[in-house]
């Protein structure tokens, strides 16, 4: 399994790559192995607010329902609409086509809070 | 080493449909918050389908529901479109093993050594199901590695949801069938695909009473119990008391 090393890293699986004041983030290869084939996500709507390590989207794959955690806090500003067209991408390509959503941080010092790739490998 | 686990047997005088749902929700928000491990097995108080989590509306025909008495419910888990009414149904509630690998797929073999233990028990000799493809609108018109299956017919379906780490996976052991089945209640193209999808439930699924099993629920009831104890360790408390439906009111309002 890949694990990026220019990526940060969530004890919940989910990954971030920081863009600005802005945080792309999705579910590492780890979850999505985990899980099994996704074949449902529900996504936020842009303009909600979410709060780091709090649930905010569900993902269903082998008959079971998952909650993600937002990684950091902030608003979200984009999301990955074709995911629900095909969001099997994000078995296929968890860190490319496969990213959940963009988040406009509030507070961008969460972002060191995180882990590198090492210390996350490590948790698994 | 033996985990006390609490157990609720809700066979007599069911509630809603929807009440269900909560009931089986709320097990899993109370182990959320640090309650032991649950087991709830029950049964309907009139035919019910159940719609997962995040299944279409748009896929259940509600004037058909209605006239034929249905009541119509969301699960908390995820999967597809389920009729109760002729089977038992289980929910367990736990937090994830530290022996279970991390996987949706571990935990459902985890809990269907038990279920199988439980079956056999009734005289069936039940494995895990493999993936058989598209799962369509209906829940047990195909099988996943969630389900088990008796020959290549399945006898008991299964769905989970995951709430940081607390699990609910409640499922539905087919004792008998109704007059009435998922194809009468869902929504098709023609007629046709309806009869279709109705011998594909028809040949994919199988029954306790069909395979010359007991479908007695307290009977049944008493077989995944006592497996749940055996295989899981769970530990639910002085024997006479198991069968005692409980009357404590969940903290769902």
């Amino acid at each position: 399994m890949e694990y990026p090393e220019e990526l940060k890293y969530t004890k919940e699986h989910e990954w971030v790559r920081v863009d600005g004041d802005r945080a792309v983030m999705g579910i590492t290869d780890y979850a999505q192995d985990a899980l099994g084939d996704i074949v449902y996500v529900d996504l936020p709507e842009v303009g909600t607010e979410v709060t780091a390590e709090q649930s905010f989207c569900e993902v269903e794959s082998t008959k079971s329902v998952s909650e993600i955690y937002a990684p950091v806090s902030g608003e979200v500003a984009e999301v990955n609409e074709t995911l629900q067209d095909a969001p099997q991408k994000i078995n296929d390509a968890p860190y490319g086509d496969g990213w959940l959503c963009t988040i406009r941080m509030t507070d961008a010092a969460e972002v060191d809070r995180l882990l590198d790739a090492s210390a996350y490998q490590q948790l698994l | 080493m033996d985990e006390r686990w609490r157990l609720f047997v809700d066979l007599d005088e069911p509630p809603s449909a929807a009440e269900q749902m909560d009931r089986d929700e709320c097990l899993l928000e109370e182990v959320l918050d640090g309650a032991p491990p649950a087991l709830r097995i029950y049964r309907w108080r009139a035919p019910a389908l159940t719609l997962g989590r995040f299944q279409p509306d748009d896929h259940v025909d509600h004037d058909a529901c209605d006239a034929l008495g249905v009541e119509v419910a969301r699960r908390p888990t995820g999967g597809r479109a389920l009729l109760h009414g002729a089977d038992l149904t289980y929910a367990v509630a736990l937090t994830r093993p530290s022996d279970v690998r991390d996987s949706v797929e571990a935990l459902y073999a985890h809990l269907a050594r038990a279920l199988i233990d439980g079956l056999a028990r009734l005289g069936v000799r039940a494995e895990v199901a493999s993936h058989d493809g598209d799962p369509g609108p209906v829940c047990f018109a195909s099988a996943l590695g969630s389900d088990l299956r008796v020959g290549s017919r399945k006898v008991c379906g299964s769905a989970q949801v995951h709430r940081g780490p607390a699990v609910l996976q409640h499922g539905s052991v087919l004792l008998d069938r109704l007059d009435i089945d998922e194809a009468d209640l869902m929504l098709f193209e023609d007629e046709m695909a309806r009869t279709t999808a109705r011998g594909r439930l028809n040949d994919a699924t199988v029954t306790l009473s069909e395979l010359g099993a007991p479908t007695d629920a307290e009977r049944v009831a008493a077989a995944l119990i006592d497996a749940f104890g055996d295989v899981l360790g769970a530990d639910f408390g002085p024997v006479g008391a198991r069968l005692r439906p409980r009357r404590e009111r969940l903290t769902s309002t």
